[in-house]
């Protein structure tokens, strides 16, 4: 999960368009990490240090790392266990928009320190989804901690970013949230979550984007008409409530449950307290997900 | 009994839970499967066909899953109903399982979980 919340940091940050995002992610998983991005991520080289390797491999036959030992920016131990490592998600990302031309060698490194410093992030937090951490990232990321259920938001959120990727994809990208009292809804599902506190959880798409989210949920060979997709969007947000009520029993000794899902269709909804709006710009478009509690 | 002569009742309000599983299950090579929206229609489909498994989902309109399963148990001691839910809180889980749940399955349900559960209603044991 900490390509897509980069992703949204360099986005955020304006180094990425949306455009430029959605063709990383359909490219990534071709894409093969390059021994000058692992080491720039290490810290051992810099953005500088690894064009003069790639502008030096031009004129002499040798490898990145045969020739970065030969100019003194790395011992043959150091490139051995960089080519040793597994390519992280996030690290593929940013090789694919160093491929595609959309940062620079030098633009990749100033953009992964600053985020690994912006969220004090080392190199270990960022191999697989360490929980504490993505929880402080996201939390972050969407200014949760100013919140007064910050705990909640954040736990919920993450558990929302966790069942996008095990059951949509993980071609996302997290856009920042706004507060709303009210939302024009196109194409929306809610459900109240109700016990040892009450929360509203809502997702919202417009008419295409709403039936792909669909479609994805389910896979092929379903029904595509509007009641089908209506019951199909309703049963993740059903799934990723249970889930989470199911660790906040675990975890937290809280007692919640739900109300079953209600469809709100080219219609204004309005909620009683201020609701968290997360936009997720997917590479079919974008989808709300709106979380309001108190 | 073979886990294709098993009659199997599927309640969940969601269409979509509903046709996966049964998808699922037909797979499996179950032939008779009915099908239930709300707790009620539970409770009317389980005296109508007498299935030899229900799963049984807990939020829905009108009545509950688990109250659904306290009616049919309260009249039918042996039936063999699977909670079948994404709320497997503590809590949902104690309460179906005293109210007479043979399992408790937390959704989304996998496909092993649900072969797993025919199997020991074929051999008797759910």
């Amino acid at each position: 999960m900490f390509a897509q919340f980069f992703g949204g940091y360099l986005f955020n940050k304006k180094l990425v368009t949306a455009e430029d995002l959605t063709q990383a992610f359909e490219d990534k998983s071709n894409t093969r990490m390059r021994l000058g991005v692992l080491a720039i991520n290490a810290g051992l080289m810099t953005a500088e240090q690894v064009e003069h390797v790639n502008v030096t491999q031009q004129s002499v036959d040798k490898r990145f790392g045969d020739l970065a030992v030969e100019l003194g920016y790395m011992t043959s131990e150091q490139v051995d266990e960089l080519l040793s490592q597994q390519p992280t998600e996030y690290l593929l990302l940013g090789q694919t928009l160093v491929n595609n031309g959309v940062l620079t060698n030098a633009e990749f490194e100033k953009a992964i320190n600053d985020y690994k410093r912006d969220n004090s992030l080392t190199d270990s937090d960022l191999t697989g989804n360490k929980s504490e951490k993505l929880s402080k990232l996201i939390s972050d990321f969407y200014h949760f901690e100013k919140a007064d259920n910050a705990r909640v938001l954040t736990d919920y959120v993450t558990m929302l970013f966790k069942n996008v990727i095990r059951f949509i994809d993980g071609d996302f990208t997290p856009l920042e949230a706004f507060m709303v009292r009210e939302f024009d809804a196109k194409y929306l599902i809610k459900q109240h979550i109700q016990g040892d506190y009450e929360a509203i959880a809502c997702i919202a798409a417009d008419r295409t984007e709403y039936f792909e989210f669909a479609r994805r949920f389910a896979g092929d060979g379903y029904p595509v008409d509007e009641d089908f997709v209506n019951e199909t969007v309703g049963e993740f947000l059903n799934v990723l409530n249970g889930l989470f009520a199911v660790n906040e029993s675990n975890e937290n000794g809280i007692e919640i449950t739900m109300t079953p899902q209600e469809k709100v269709i080219n219609s204004k909804i309005c909620f009683e307290h201020p609701a968290f709006c997360i936009p997720v710009a997917f590479s079919f478009g974008e989808v709300d997900f709106i979380i309001s509690s108190r | 009994m073979v886990v294709q002569d098993l009659k199997v009742l599927i309640c969940d309000d969601s269409m979509f839970a509903r046709k996966k599983l049964n998808m699922t299950l037909s797979g499996f090579g179950v032939k008779e499967i009915f099908e239930a929206a709300d707790g009620e229609e539970a409770v009317a489909k389980y005296n109508e066909h007498k299935p030899d498994v229900v799963f049984m989902d807990i939020i829905m309109p009108k009545i509950t899953g688990i109250d659904a399963l306290k009616q049919i148990m309260a009249e039918n001691p042996d039936a063999k109903i699977v909670m079948a839910s994404s709320v497997g809180t503590q809590g949902h889980l104690k309460e179906a399982l005293k109210a007479g749940a043979a399992d408790f399955l937390q959704k989304p349900i996998a496909d092993d979980d649900a072969k797993a559960i025919l199997e020991n209603a074929a051999k008797g044991v759910l």
